[in-house]
């Protein structure tokens, strides 16, 4: 059997310092990140060694394929002195600027040469790539070739075992994981977490400087989408990631932190409303009362523009942009205030006479459901689907996929549904990509909405990028905003603006759908607002049949395990304790009541954590560190007992939306990045203020 | 034909200003030759600090041969700041005052008094992480092999034969308790036919060469600690302070006369470009308060009116720590029998040699010039590898290095032996004076207190953030304890453990009344617990590479 491993390389976003941002702008200038192979990569080549090792077939061949500028010959001589035998270097001027799905295309393409060219045809091979990249973390590429390969997809494996002459795989689903064995191979597996990384052998990495790599461009492998132009998705905009500055309250009475801590989350969205309220609704052309309004477009710079240009035309008297002659062009470019040229003027007033919205249809969520519940990013979804659809004047639809799911269709409907696209089918029972895919892509092709949301989870995350390559469609991943915008100097009205993270939250970024007939994205569960459900809302159930056969499955589940004593970093309050708590019982006692008594009280997860001293100091087990070394958690509420607030921990804690220290050492750091703060022993602290919250009403 | 690999012709350890300066030289004059060049670090330059104060005379011996016009490169121009053409030597007294004595500085210059030779006119300013990585890269286009992330853990010696045939890598992926884990890969053995050692300051195989090949040093190896804080600062304070001015100062706040606190050493402020100006502080290592940070000096030194008019209102954007070897001429390790700086075909360079030169205090024109030594040794000698390191120390000799050496061999003992006051005016007379018997670093500590100490800890966890420090958190603690009953019956009662505290990266901790290496992940490899440890007690073992600081422009 022969492997072939996906690496890429990336900017190293574990090392950025300061000095990597402009001080004025406060962009990442990414010339000054340094380029390293991408983790999950590297967790990927140990995982395909594990693979090797434990079938106990040494012969097979480890091909080692990136796609990338020259310069990305590095993390090919990176698995070469590991573990690879033989590298390939996909590298073309044309193969730049390419989105997940320009990406995907060449490198499926590079994996059929190979498979012809170095492996004799054969197809009794395994791709291994890491789950996704960290500049990207769209997840969307392996997901996407297995959809051009047409071959069983493996997402977010965390481990391998040898059974009964096969490779099975475990692998992270929601709310636990699955032991699965690809039906068919070849077989893509991504890596989700693998920690033994491997070391470079000092022979075998003088023999990598050596070896001569495979290289091919866009040509050699006959890719059919390639570049800036293959893609279907385009960058609108890239900024920084608003700062959350924190307040630094110092609380006196445990009564007050009791209250603080209650009503935290409730403050919160509140908080977030008003932040919406302030944030536009979108308004279609034909409905706005001023025709040269242009509050809708995508970028700040276009709205500048826009509001000069409406004013410009009115002082000179014109209503109808197509009366603009080349005089009046003119006398508006003179003007001071005017920043644009000739041409973005000409591309305005064509986008002033433009009002038909780009794309028709409903707007759809994909539902997902385990054990007879549908989850509540589905909700999420449902309630943000809602505003898109007033806003475009269209209906909203699920898609519901599964066995016995008909009951949930109720309450699809009472959280914001118009209609819900039932398919009910045995083979449906459990998730598996590529039946999934199939309805899902069926269910599309005849009603044809214009926009699809999914859950940004280990099953949307698989399912979108794969369902989105089989129509045609660009996909944008882990959005954290989605808004209706005109994009007119592009000639567009009322396209989805999705915006996201990128390079491990450093930047953020607004990407538009292009040459696609409807536009896909997946949202981070916990962004988007549930509506309040509404029993008396009524639907309709349309029930799709589409034609399975149990052929058409892609993996055999073993065993599906919920989890048990797994750490739950996602959880919506984490309680941390660090040395302050002074030993191991006192840890225990003192996290355990206080994160009981918050699940009681505000009936929300809550997950308990620590900093590196306190596991150090053997208070607890490493899983639960929490920190830069640790895992980076970023819950609603996150209460530290006892932590001084050493950076590194402090980095790790930043997405918590309000963090809450109490410490004994009036100079505690964390006292200087927190929003609230209570100076006392939390030996004497926690059990009163448990009470207190207990009490309150 | 994988075999082949692991046997090279001259391995190079450390890939620091002296190993590349070698591997340069040698690759320039015998194109045809191996030569390897292995470091602990990720990228070169990541775990080299210093001032630094370059001297252009022994970088234009290094890079002509290289390239006649290797001044205009845009590399070079990138690592070499600027000359210097103001020279500060301030002398600090309290927290406001300042006194520039340079003039006494040129003074002694002119009447070729040893101290003189800290005028650093004309020198160049640069990072010497930035020009390590510089070296790094003309090296491997000249066809060097410089490998990143390997550390060796011992030469393999021949004791019957007196002959390195090679050296050890270390074991890797190890847990905790010692245990191999899934990716264990057990160290390699490289057969080289000659080892250059240049390791830099207390080099981990230098220092165990040293005891296997039996080399001596004549007077004890003596050290100083060195932190230093890169700050951003505004244009104004950049302009204000200027690009071609280094500024040295002496006094406050480790030294002042009768009342004390009495310690050797003192601040620097460097330019480094782009608005940004390194502060630093040296302390050696024979300082006696138990509770002495050098990080506490490093803060008083910053809120001193002179250095604060600078860097007020600044942002630290990189931090570090490293010891350097201030022995001098007499610490320099020898074959007893031949003097040779080495033995037989194992070569010692730079800082590993300990060749700084403490009236200039720097030792960077030094290690460039051990580099080319030990390449012009080689340089058609391989076929008698066994006489390689007399030829080196000959080069040293007559190439000047020795002199060089020689000329403050009594700078820093004459300082240690009568203190500050004395030792000072006392070392004007150089190299008349006789060689002093003094102790080990480690054997300098008291129950006394520092009397500057802050009143608020330094915040050592930004300060190992700033230098991007990290290790595999998993891996066996390269920190050992010698004995622990010491840490705790004696060491704890009587100096309250001052590993605790002197450790710049906070290292150690007490750990339910043991203090022990409870984050040996913050390590910034500067080893100065291993030397000054009350009790002699501590010994610091490579940890896995690819771990340690990050220095960009150190």
């Amino acid at each position: 059997m022969n492997y072939i491993v996906l690496v890429k390389q990336v900017p190293d976003v574990s090392q950025i310092t300061d000095n990597a941002f402009d001080p004025k702008t406060g962009n990442l200038i990414r010339t000054r990140l340094a380029s390293v192979i991408n983790e999950l990569d590297a967790q990927g080549l140990a995982f395909a060694r594990q693979m090797k090792i434990l079938s106990g077939d040494t012969e097979g061949k480890v091909v080692a394929l990136t796609m990338g500028p020259p310069m990305a010959a590095e993390v090919l001589r990176y698995s070469l002195s590991r573990f690879a035998d033989t590298a390939v270097l996909l590298t073309d001027r044309a193969l730049g600027g390419a989105d997940t799905w320009a990406t995907a295309n060449p490198l499926a393409h590079a994996v059929r040469k190979i498979q012809d060219e170095l492996f004799g045809g054969s197809d009794d091979y395994y791709i291994v790539s890491g789950m996704q990249s960290v500049d990207g973390d769209t997840a969307q590429v392996p997901a996407q070739m297995a959809e051009e390969l047409d071959i069983p997809c493996v997402p977010y494996a965390t481990d391998v075992e040898f059974k009964d002459g096969q490779l099975q795989f475990t692998r992270i689903i929601t709310g636990g994981c699955q032991i699965v064995e690809p039906l068919h191979k070849p077989a893509i597996i991504t890596v989700a977490k693998y920690e033994h990384t491997l070391y470079a052998s000092f022979v075998q990495t003088r023999q990598a400087n050596q070896m001569e790599l495979i290289q091919w461009n866009a040509d050699d492998v006959q890719a059919t989408a390639v570049g800036v132009k293959g893609s279907k998705t385009r960058v609108i905009r890239v900024f920084p990631p608003e700062k959350t500055s924190r307040k630094c309250q110092h609380v006196e009475s445990v009564e007050e932190l009791a209250k603080i801590i209650l009503e935290s989350q409730g403050k919160d969205e509140q908080a977030e409303a008003s932040e919406d309220g302030q944030a536009m609704g979108y308004v279609l052309p034909q409905n706005r009362q001023d025709a040269f309004d242009r509050h809708y477009e995508g970028t700040i710079k276009e709205v500048e523009d826009f509001k000069v240009l409406a004013a410009k035309l009115k002082e000179l008297n014109i209503a109808d942009p197509s009366g603009v002659d080349d005089a009046a062009k003119e006398k508006i470019l003179a003007d001071d205030a005017v920043t644009f040229h000739k041409k973005a003027l000409e591309d305005m007033l064509e986008g002033l006479k433009q009002s038909t919205p780009e794309y028709s249809g409903e707007v759809w969520v994909m539902a997902e459901h385990a054990e007879d519940e549908v989850n509540s990013a589905t909700f999420e979804l449902l309630g943000k689907a809602r505003e898109l659809a007033d806003s475009l004047s269209v209906h909203v639809g699920v898609v519901l996929a599964g066995y016995n799911v008909g009951p949930m269709t109720d309450g699809l409907i009472a959280g914001g549904a118009d209609k819900v696209y039932l398919i009910d089918d045995p083979i449906l029972k459990d998730f598996d990509p590529h039946t999934y895919r199939k309805v899902v892509s069926d269910v599309f092709e005849k009603y044809q909405p214009q926009i699809i949301l999914y859950g940004a989870t280990p099953q949307g995350r698989v399912l979108a990028p794969m369902v989105s390559y089989r129509v045609g469609c660009g996909l944008t991943a882990d959005c954290t905003g989605l808004d209706i915008r005109d994009s007119s100097r592009k000639g567009q009205i009322a396209v989805l603006m999705q915006t996201r993270p990128a390079l491990g939250g450093n930047v953020m970024a607004t990407i538009c759908t292009k040459d696609s007939s409807c536009q896909m994205a997946t949202a981070r569960p916990g962004v988007m607002k549930r509506m309040e459900p509404d029993s008396k809302r009524t639907g309709q159930v349309i029930e799709c049949s589409v034609e399975l056969s149990a052929d058409e499955l892609s993996l055999k589940i073993h065993r599906t395990e919920k989890a048990h004593g797994q750490v739950n970093f996602d959880a919506d309050a984490i309680v941390s304790g660090g040395r302050g708590l002074q030993s191991r019982e006192g840890f225990h006692q003192m996290v355990s009541e206080l994160c009981g008594v918050l699940s009681d009280k505000l009936d929300i997860s809550v997950e308990q954590g620590a900093s590196r001293t306190a596991v150090e100091q053997g208070y607890t087990e490493r899983v639960y560190q929490v920190g830069q070394t640790g895992t980076a958690v970023g819950p609603d509420l996150y209460i530290a007992l006892g932590i001084s607030g050493a950076i590194q921990h402090m980095i790790g804690v930043a997405n918590s939306k309000t963090i809450v220290a109490i410490n004994l050492d009036h100079h505690a750091p964390i006292f200087k990045q927190c929003d609230y703060y209570l100076i006392g022993n939390a030996e004497q602290v926690v059990p009163e203020l448990a009470k207190a919250i207990r009490n309150a009403k | 034909m994988t075999n082949e690999y692991n046997k090279v012709s001259v391995l190079i350890v450390g890939a620091g200003p002296a190993g590349l300066s070698a591997a340069i030289t040698l690759k320039t004059k015998s194109p045809e030759l191996d030569i390897v060049v292995i470091d602990k670090a990720t990228d070169p330059g990541n775990h080299n600090l210093s001032g630094a104060v370059l001297e252009p005379a022994a970088l234009a011996r290094l890079m002509d041969p290289v390239d006649p016009d290797w001044k205009e490169s845009d590399d070079a121009k990138n690592v070499l700041v600027s000359t210097i053409d103001k020279d500060d030597v301030l002398f600090l007294l309290g927290k406001k005052f300042s006194f520039n004595i340079h003039f006494a500085i040129s003074m002694a210059k002119k009447l070729g008094l040893g101290f003189g030779q800290m005028a650093h006119g004309g020198d160049y300013i640069c990072s010497i992480s930035k020009l390590t990585a510089w070296l790094a890269k003309t090296a491997a286009s000249l066809g060097v092999e410089v490998l990143r992330g390997f550390a060796a853990e011992e030469i393999l010696w021949d004791k019957n034969e007196h002959i390195a045939t090679g050296v050890k890598l270390i074991d890797q992926g190890l847990d905790k308790e010692g245990n191999k884990e899934e990716n264990y890969l057990a160290g390699e053995t490289i057969e080289a036919k000659t080892i250059l050692l240049a390791e830099g300051c207390d080099g981990l195989l230098a220092e165990k060469f040293i005891k296997q090949a039996g080399l001596q040093r004549q007077g004890e190896q003596l050290y100083s600690i060195g932190v230093k804080e890169l700050f951003r600062v505004s244009d104004e304070q950049y302009k204000k302070f200027t690009e071609s001015r280094v500024v040295h100062a002496m006094g406050y706040p480790i030294w002042t006369p009768v009342l004390g606190p009495g310690m050797f050493g003192g601040g620097i402020m460097y330019p480094m470009g782009d608005n940004h100006i390194a502060v630093g502080m040296i302390v050696g290592l024979d300082f006696k308060y138990h509770d002495f940070n050098p990080q506490d000096a490093l803060t008083r030194f910053k809120e001193h009116k002179f250095v604060k008019q600078y860097i007020d209102g600044g942002a630290v954007t990189e931090a570090g720590a490293k010891m350097i070897p201030e022995g001098g001429f007499y610490a320099i390790p020898r074959c007893p029998e031949t003097q040779t700086v080495g033995r037989s075909n194992v070569m010692i360079l730079g800082d590993s040699a300990g060749l700084v030169n403490m009236c200039k205090i720097k030792g960077l024109h030094n290690a460039i010039d051990s580099g080319i030594a030990a390449a012009n040794a080689i340089n058609g000698n391989l076929d008698a590898p066994k006489g390689l390191a007399r030829l080196y120390t000959k080069h040293l000799e007559e190439d000047g290095v020795m002199k060089d050496m020689e000329s403050a061999k009594n700078f820093r003992q004459t300082v240690a032996r009568f203190g500050n006051l004395i030792g000072m005016p006392l070392s004007v007379l150089g190299g008349l004076l006789p060689k002093f018997k003094i102790e080990p670093d480690y054997e300098v500590m008291t129950k006394a207190s520092y009397k500057l100490k802050l009143d608020t800890k330094f915040d050592k966890d930004a300060f190992t953030a700033a230098a991007a420090t990290e290790h595999r958190e998993e891996e066996p603690c390269h920190l050992l304890i010698g004995d622990e009953t010491i840490c705790t019956q004696q060491c704890l009662g009587k100096f309250d453990a001052p590993c605790i505290t002197f450790c710049p990266a906070g290292v150690y901790e007490d750990i339910q009344g043991t203090p022990k290496p409870a984050n040996p992940s913050n390590c910034l490899h500067c080893k100065t617990c291993q030397r000054k440890c009350p009790y002699d007690n501590i010994r610091w073992t490579v940890p896995e590479p690819n771990g340690g600081p990050r220095y960009k422009t150190m």
